[in-house]
């Protein structure tokens, strides 16, 4: 028997807990479950009869931890096998199948904790290549996304087994990590997992609204694995009968599960009552409609009616974001990121590609990083088949990929990376006679990409057409010609369209008019993906009224959310009165950066900072020591210098002059501690100060700021550390900067140090806060 | 299910510096903003099992659980309670990511949202606290002690997770270097008795952050 097979009966049976049948079987508290397989291998065989005995055509292996950071020093591929072999003896005889099972590594992946994908990926690649011998592979009790795609992943790549997958759920209808049921039916379908489920955590009882989302959502069969109720967090017993849980699964039954079986709790008598229960009863057939649609862990994104593409986070003809890519600069391209939210945008472009720097390397970073600070569904943008596929590996959720055009070779090599990680993605309508000028010739090059995106197995919903704007001081015949091409798509071929708008205005005076009125046009095309600037109000705005005038934003909720509550601040003083002192001293940071420009056209860049600023910044900053004012104020103070600052950075790189730089510091907060918000509000003040800050973030290795005291021959570092368990780490980083004989001052700061521990442990100052902190930059740098 | 109505604004404007004073306008209207928004995006998840306590000589045990009461400190804390708590709660990582995305483009509400939740944390662990002791309507409780208090080893951090099945209950891990994530967490274990308990005096005496402690600088305490 195969699970194929399997599958085609009218239902399978799953085996109950193994933990709570250990515990009955006497296993101790405090030992690892997994080492049983070795140390009493007849004690789990039996755990494993009983479940057959009761009915289990599945039994799972006693591995649930069997991965190199739980078991601790014993070895997986031994712990494993011996698992698997105890699993062979047991089903020995019968069509029983033998599951490797998979659980959470126990520690948080990136960006939260520290174990980053990547690592995850080849602590699950050790365990499914130890579990070779079993039926097949089952990844349970997950609760975050980017934890599961690394298993799932890992199971796909290194064999060939089919593979199950189940993930955790609370009764607000997500895992505790944020991820919806959606994500997980998007994502887990789309790297072609073979049957996906929920399993722990709730009771039958309470995971049924779970059940009945996923069950609309995914073609794949359904598996479902509740615990036997609630436990009572006094006694830790649970609340359900077996006879009680049975009938709940009925309910399964009916909304089209095809898998059953128990999680916490369960012992072979549940299993039993639920193979009675089922054993007359017909499976029933189950309604899905699986919408195309995007997603993050925490946000899915359903392309059901128009929706915002951000494109700002794009170098092309940019000088200021150029520059960020080439100093590896990931705040500004956050910055972009966050900004285009707030403004409206519902998925955001990513492009980095650049001449001269490694776009493998920045996607994946920016890929992360832009996913750590928003939920957005992302849209993988680059010429360069490595780097989509680098960018497909690390996303977290369903991304679009742009793009593939009509040429052949380009089709075969994205589609089955599209294909491979499940993703969406966008076919361009021109092939290598370039873009034709007709309607129909674009139809015809939409119509092949998607017959050779089907024959990959890429579902028609996740393919989506871009017809092309050309420039309509140009082209102007075209116009209308892209917008014919955009409904023969939507109505002809019923697939999703993509537009980049603004090309449309190029060359022209007042692009903003041409550009508003040629997407309100697209729109009424039947345009369903919006390219735009988000950050420009009359864009997002058409967009918003679109879905007013069009019955989608029913009760024109979306539109008073983004207008209604618009509060008009009065202002404290006249705008023509405030100058660049007041604006620091009263945190106005719109006024900050306005005033600045205008400074900017009568005075000298260091003139501003020097005469200006810093003076203001010092002021804030004593009046903060002698406590007339708190670190929030300080903070709003610098955030208002941050602002101005960023006007003249721009400025010195358009007049391509060189930046500002008082001196070079490098901070870290050091090994082992992830707690940098000490060390963030130190660089903000510090580039206020004019310094150039190299921030090597956290958890930070002790040769890192090694190297990067030498590549930058930097004459300060500032060290943080918040725990008295990473002082030590601090101590070593010191040593390590002391015997390179780095020419250097080191400064530390942070909650558990002190002035005396800071020098026993070898640093020059100690900085008891960020203000202090420019204190010993001015004097080691002057 | 504990759901928090309002944060304590008091608390709030402490964990920021503020002593006895109350902050100006401009950065009420920031604190009040982030409240709502925690208020709104976050759950907080929390477990907690109630052990006998059993005396081994002179050292108090947890009946039937590995001994993570080590210590004098603790065993002090804990003298003559018949029962013993053991919890965990934590705001999980949506909190972190707040902060986390506050921090590329809004550093005051990036602080800001930092001390909200570290009072957010603190409520949630009180209401914990009347939680378990709705089951012990005739007993009295000592308060909650943490491990890295005293001499409790934050070393025993790892099995009193486990001891609750904290990581995969409630999704709260230890990373090698003993720290908690997500960041807004708390662990502690409180006593429970029918006998009146004696009001140790809390001070700073016993914390280990006395010498650094921005309160203790301040002249006040962190209210223990």
């Amino acid at each position: 028997m195969v699970f194929s097979e399997l599958l085609k009966k009218n239902f399978v049976i799953l085996d109950g807990a193994m933990g709570t049948m250990l515990q009955k079987s006497g296993m101790e508290i405090g030992e690892i479950p997994e080492l049983l397989g070795i140390t009493n291998p007849d004690m789990i065989i039996d755990i494993h009869k009983a479940y057959i005995n009761a009915g289990a055509q599945i039994i799972y292996t006693n591995t649930f931890g069997a991965n190199r950071h739980k078991l601790n020093g014993h070895s997986v591929n031994e712990v494993i096998s011996a698992a698997i072999k105890n699993g062979k003896s047991a089903v020995a005889g019968t069509d029983c199948l033998v599951a490797l099972d998979i659980g959470p590594i126990g520690q948080l992946l990136e960006p939260t904790g520290k174990l980053s994908f990547e690592e995850a990926y080849d602590i699950f690649k050790e365990q499914v290549i130890a579990g070779k011998d079993a039926d097949l592979i089952v990844i349970e009790t997950m609760t975050d996304l980017y934890e599961i795609k690394a298993a799932l992943l890992a199971a796909k790549e290194n064999s060939s087994l089919p593979v199950m997958c189940t993930m955790t759920f609370e009764e607000n209808m997500r895992t505790f990590t944020g991820c919806g049921v959606s994500s997980m039916a998007l994502t887990l379908e789309g790297l072609g997992a073979d049957a996906i489920g929920i399993n722990c955590s709730l009771g039958p009882r309470e995971l049924y609204p779970v059940v009945k989302e996923l069950c609309g959502l995914t073609s794949l069969p359904v598996v479902i694995k509740p615990n036997a109720g609630l436990p009572d967090p006094l006694t830790n017993l649970y609340d359900v009968t077996p006879h009680e849980f049975a009938e709940h699964m009925l309910e399964f039954l009916k909304l089209g599960v095809k898998i059953f079986g128990g999680c916490c709790g369960t012992t072979p008598e549940f299993i039993r009552e639920l193979s009675d229960i089922l054993k007359d009863k017909k499976p029933h057939e189950r309604k899905f409609n699986i919408l195309p649609a995007v997603c993050s862990p925490a946000n899915t994104v359903f392309i059901d009616q128009p929706r915002i593409i951000g494109e700002r986070i794009n170098p092309t003809g940019k000088k200021v974001f150029q520059q960020a890519l080439k100093d590896g600069n990931i705040d500004y391209i956050l910055n972009q990121a966050i900004e285009q939210v707030h403004a409206g945008a519902d998925i955001l472009d990513v492009n980095v590609g650049l001449p001269g720097i490694d776009e493998k390397a920045m996607m994946i970073r920016t890929i992360k990083a832009v996913q750590s600070v928003t939920d957005v569904p992302l849209q993988i943008d680059s010429t360069v088949p490595e780097v989509l596929e680098a960018a497909l590996r690390v996303y977290n959720g369903k991304p679009i990929v742009n793009s593939v055009n009509g040429e052949a070779e380009t089709m075969e090599t994205i589609l089955p990376l599209v294909k491979k990680y499940g993703a969406a993605v966008i076919g361009l309508t021109l092939d290598k006679n370039g873009i034709p000028q007709k309607a129909e010739a674009r139809f015809e090059i939409a119509e092949k990409i998607m017959e050779k995106a089907l024959s990959y197995g890429i579902k028609k919903q996740d393919i989506y057409i871009d017809c092309l704007c050309l420039t309509a001081s140009t082209e102007q015949e075209a116009v209308l010609e892209t917008l014919k091409a955009v409904r023969m798509v939507k109505e002809k071929l019923g697939l999703k369209t993509i537009l980049g708008v603004s090309n449309i205005s190029f060359g022209l005076p007042n692009r903003e008019l041409i550009n508003h009125n040629f997407l309100t046009m697209a729109l009424t095309y039947g345009l369903d993906l919006c390219i735009i600037n988000p950050n420009v109000d009359s864009m997002t705005g058409a967009v918003r009224a679109f879905k007013l005038l069009s019955n989608i934003d029913k009760n024109s909720i979306e539109y008073i959310n983004a207008y209604g509550g618009e509060k008009i601040s009065q202002p404290i003083k006249k705008e023509a009165d405030i100058d660049i002192f007041y604006a620091i001293e009263n945190g106005l940071k719109n006024d900050g950066a306005r005033i600045t420009k205008e400074l900017l056209e009568t005075h000298d860049t260091m003139d501003i900072i020097n005469n200006m600023l810093i003076p203001a910044l010092d002021k804030a900053g004593s009046r903060f020591e002698n406590g007339k004012i708190f670190l929030p104020q300080l903070i709003l103070s610098a955030g208002v210098a941050q602002a101005a600052f960023e006007v003249i950075k721009e400025k010195l790189i358009k007049d391509n002059a060189a930046p500002v730089n008082k001196g070079k510091i490098v901070i870290a907060t050091v090994k082992g501690d992830i707690h940098d918000i000490g060390k963030n509000i130190v660089k903000v003040l510090l580039e206020n100060y004019g310094y150039t800050v190299i921030d090597l973030g956290r958890d930070v290795d002790y040769q890192c700021v090694v190297d990067a005291v030498k590549e930058n021959n930097a004459k300060l570092v500032g060290l943080s550390a918040l725990m008295t368990t990473t002082l030590k780490s601090m101590e070593n980083t010191i040593n390590l900067i002391r015997e390179n004989a780095l020419d250097c001052k080191i400064m530390v700061g942070g909650a558990v140090l002190t002035p005396d521990y800071a020098l026993k442990i070898g640093a020059d100052y100690y900085a008891k806060d960020a203000k202090e902190s420019v204190d010993i930059a001015k004097k080691v740098l002057s | 299910m504990i759901s928090l109505k309002s944060i304590d604004k008091n608390e709030v404007y402490r964990y920021l510096g503020y002593k006895d004073s109350i902050p100006d306008e401009k950065v009420c209207e920031i604190i009040d903003e982030c409240e709502q928004k925690l208020l709104k995006e976050i759950s907080p998840r929390y477990i907690y099992r109630v052990f006998d306590a059993e005396k081994v000589g002179e050292q108090i045990k947890l009946k039937n659980a590995p001994d993570i009461l080590k210590g004098n400190d603790i065993n002090h804390h804990l003298e003559g309670c018949e029962k013993i708590a053991v919890f965990a709660a934590t705001l999980t990582e949506k909190t972190d990511k707040i902060i986390r995305a506050a921090q590329i483009n809004d550093m005051p509400s990036a602080v800001i949202f930092d001390r909200v939740a570290n009072a957010a944390i603190e409520q949630v662990c009180d209401e914990i606290e009347k939680e378990v002791m709705k089951s012990f309507p005739e007993y009295n409780q000592t308060w909650r002690f943490s491990p890295g208090y005293g001499d409790f080893p934050l070393e025993i951090q790892s099995e009193l997770l486990n001891l609750i099945d904290a990581p995969k209950k409630i999704g709260l891990t230890l990373t090698d270097s003993l720290l908690l994530i997500p960041q807004k967490s708390v662990t502690a274990v409180f006593g429970i008795t029918k006998n009146k308990i004696i009001k140790k005096k809390q001070s700073c005496n016993i914390c280990n952050l006395r010498e650094s402690c921005t309160f203790r600088k301040g002249g006040t305490h962190c209210g223990f």
